[in-house]
């Protein structure tokens, strides 16, 4: 490449990732990730085992994003540590399959599996200060990637290093390079993280709550890089994390995770619409949104995520469900198809499709206190809710939880 | 309405920086609130945004006099908490109390939760208003306004004499709320009451806050960086940023016309969790961090960042905390507030205005 076209790419490659694909076109309907029944067991010395993930199964195609929610203790970051075969050896039983273009992860040799992590599957974690090396430059680390991966000088890595970071929005590369981690600020850290995990184009990206430790400014920053990422170069990727907005705005399907299993699955669209298990239409009301009308009380679930069953004796989510009844002490529920195409459930009871029997209880409240009531009428609107609803007061759920 | 029940003004925190990595020596100091004027009416919940390190908590722990000010004056109801001495500041501070984020680390893991509870009671004595209820001051009656706290914040009473470590975040939380409430405060200042718990557990922490609100009168300022849920439990929200505010509004007008453009951006980078709004909106990009508070951008301080920009006056100037002509009710520090509103000034930058795109992320519905 002449000096020339070099000026020219940069330019106007500034802020997107584009020109950066030397690879191959991608072919979007392979199936490049499919994970067929992963179960992670962690052994308690004295103790019973905890079954952290159970039978968890999902696929990732090129250009696809595909969505794990759940709250802290459903599993979602071990499937992901499972899958990269992050999991410490000791104590740890990893079971199922993690087919990457039809070679399975979890069997294979640690040598294989050290040359595709880095180059085509790629991690990024939530918190940067703990993943990156406090006493390395961050060039070094972006450096190392590249050194380890492809054949490379080291001075045309720290060229390809600098680009990266100027790609991913870090203003001044070239000094941040020479900094240390503690020099650059949360945003910057993260990605510099993203910076490392694209370093050698990895065809499958896995996000483990990424944006989290951010401020929202700069969320949005670091979500757009990523959405540049999987629309422009075809990267999938697996996005985990707590924070449904973040979903909603970035996910092709979403896989909802209660107590190690996926307990809905459905495009991002049809999820959001028509929630269909009790708990992912559980959370979708009781989280404030910011365009909602204000004055309805939100409608927490009772109880707490440790107040769970196990799967093998009826339905985790049963002890904090408003609809369980006797039937739902099932064991091994099954995610069965409900409804639309690719809608998958795992509820003896679940919502009804039809999203109006949902509100009714809502707006009959909303009538009866005004949706502007003064902090007066609001206290009318919790007797009223405690007495038209099941379980609606926190105190009573706590309590029952 | 009355007097309002809290009055700021002028409020200043400065941190000295007391020496540079290599040589000994003061170097300035950190502004971490910087002339804030703000007023919480009685039974109001004043909502407090901002990103992190802009000085919410800061200027949160200022009012309580927890932090000493450099400047300005904190009013609490018509009294100036900052010329206090110590025995008056003492028995003021029994009317104004504090929830703090992190349960796990407010509480003493070596106290039990009675402990916890009747010991803001022995310091200070049972509220005038549960002398008749429980009787005199004494250690019976102490107990048993503890055990009606807890009925009240919903946990068992058995819980008394359990240690925080065998709760869970949002019992631990409850049992925050419990320490601070159980003095009959008026003003209850909550730092990020909810940001430590699990999504779920959220709703059930902000309903009682606001069921504790109807339930004994209080006035809450809520300090928070989520804003929907700020804008949940608030009437009035002021948005900080970098030590000031830069806009205060009622809570609804707020969400349905920011005006300063830093509220603006920061508006349309919540993600909502609903995928048909998400790809309707569009979205401002902020470029670069939040600058250093040691050393603060000259004129507008948000200028450094701002997608509205405008030649000179905008890094010259700095803009008062104003009502906008036209907007009542609402005061914002732009220079050019009512051009931005009537869309007579755009963002300069074309790559910093996300376009809505018709379908995800992966060009898939």
């Amino acid at each position: 490449m002449s000096p020339v076209d070099q000026r020219t790419t940069t330019a106007s490659s500034d802020r997107t990732l584009v020109s950066r694909s030397r690879r191959e076109p991608v072919n979007r309907s392979e199936v490049l990730l499919e994970v067929r029944d992963l179960d992670v067991t962690f052994a308690r010395r004295g103790g019973r085992a905890t079954h952290a993930v159970d039978g968890v199964s999902f696929s990732v195609r090129p250009g696809e994003v595909v969505g794990i929610v759940g709250e802290s203790g459903s599993g979602k970051s071990v499937t992901s540590l499972a899958v990269m075969g992050l999991l410490p050896r000791r104590g740890v039983q990893v079971r199922g399959e993690a087919l990457y273009r039809g070679r399975n992860l979890l069997t294979m040799p640690a040598g294989e599996l050290a040359d595709l992590r880095g180059s085509e599957l790629a991690m990024v974690f939530q918190d940067p200060m703990s993943s990156l090396n406090p006493v390395v430059p961050v060039g070094t680390q972006v450096t190392e990637v590249l050194l380890r991966h492809s054949d490379i000088s080291r001075s045309e890595a720290r060229d390809e290093a600098e680009d990266l970071l100027r790609r991913c929005g870090i203003p001044d590369p070239g000094r941040r390079l020479r900094e240390y981690p503690h020099q650059l600020s949360g945003g910057m850290r993260q990605r510099a993280l993203i910076a490392i995990a694209l370093a050698c184009r990895p065809a499958l990206l896995i996000c483990d709550e990424p944006t989290t430790a951010l401020d929202v400014t700069i969320q949005a920053q670091v979500l757009e890089l990523l959405k540049e990422l999987v629309s422009d170069l075809g990267t999938a990727m697996v996005m985990i994390t707590h924070d449904l907005g973040v979903v909603a705005g970035l996910c092709d399907s979403v896989n909802v995770m209660y107590a190690g299993r996926v307990v809905e699955s459905a495009p991002r669209r049809e999820l959001f619409e028509h929630p269909r298990h009790r708990y992912t239409e559980g959370l979708l009301g009781s989280i404030p949104r910011l365009d909602a009308p204000r004055g309805d009380p939100l409608q927490p679930i009772p109880g707490t995520p440790r107040d769970v069953i196990a799967w093998s004796a009826g339905c985790a989510f049963a002890p904090r469900c408003r609809h369980a009844a006797d039937d739902c002490v099932v064991p091994d529920l099954g995610l069965e198809p409900l409804g639309r195409a690719g809608h998958l459930v795992r509820c003896v009871h679940p919502a009804p499709e039809d999203p109006q029997d949902l509100q009714d209880p809502q707006e009959s409240r909303g009538v009866a206190s005004g949706p502007m009531a003064e902090p007066s009428g609001a206290g009318g609107a919790h007797a009223l809710a405690a007495a038209d609803a099941p379980v609606t007061t926190t105190t009573e759920g706590e309590r029952r939880g | 309405m009355a007097e309002p029940l809290l009055q700021v003004r002028g409020l200043q925190v400065h941190f000295p920086i007391k020496r540079g990595l290599v040589v000994d020596r003061t170097v300035g100091h950190v502004r971490a609130v910087d002339g804030v004027d703000l007023q919480v009416d009685r039974g109001q919940t004043y909502g407090l945004v901002g990103e992190s390190g802009c000085g919410k908590s800061t200027l949160g722990r200022a009012i309580l006099r927890l932090e000493e000010p450099t400047g300005g004056t904190v009013l609490f109801d018509g009294q100036d908490v900052g010329a206090l001495k110590a025995e008056p500041l003492r028995l003021i501070r029994r009317r104004m109390q504090m929830v703090f984020q992190d349960p796990l680390s407010s509480l003493d893991p070596r106290q039990s939760v009675e402990s916890s509870l009747t010991e803001p009671l022995g310091v200070h004595g049972l509220a005038e208003a549960d002398r008749a209820e429980f009787g005199a001051d004494s250690a019976r009656s102490h107990l048993a306004k503890a055990s009606a706290m807890l009925d009240v914040v919903g946990l068992p009473r058995g819980s008394l004499a359990k240690y925080p470590h065998e709760f869970s975040g949002g019992q631990r939380q409850r049992i925050g709320i419990a320490r601070a409430m159980i003095l009959n405060p008026d003003l209850v200042i909550a730092d990020e009451p909810v940001s430590a718990l699990d999504v779920s557990v959220q709703a059930q922490v902000i309903n009682l806050l606001e069921h504790l609100q109807d339930l004994l009168g209080l006035t809450y300022l809520v300090i928070a960086h989520d804003l929907a849920v700020v804008r949940h439990i608030s009437d009035v929200i002021g948005v900080m940023y970098l030590g000031t505010l830069v806009e205060e509004a009622d809570s609804d007008d707020l969400y349905a016309r920011p005006l300063h453009p830093y509220t603006i951006a920061l508006m349309s980078a919540i993600p909502i969790p609903d995928p048909v709004v998400e790809d309707r909106r569009e979205r401002i990009l902020l470029r670069g961090d939040l600058p250093s508070p040691a050393n603060p951008p000259s004129g507008c301080r948000f200028h450094t960042r701002c997608p509205f920009r405008q030649p000179t006056r905008c890094d010259d100037e700095v803009p008062a905390l104003r009502e906008v002509a036209g907007s009542p009710g609402r005061r914002v520090a732009c220079h050019y507030a009512e051009e931005i509103r009537d869309g007579r000034v755009h963002v300069a930058d074309p790559h910093l205005l996300v376009e809505p795109t018709t379908a995800g992320a992966g060009g898939r519905p």
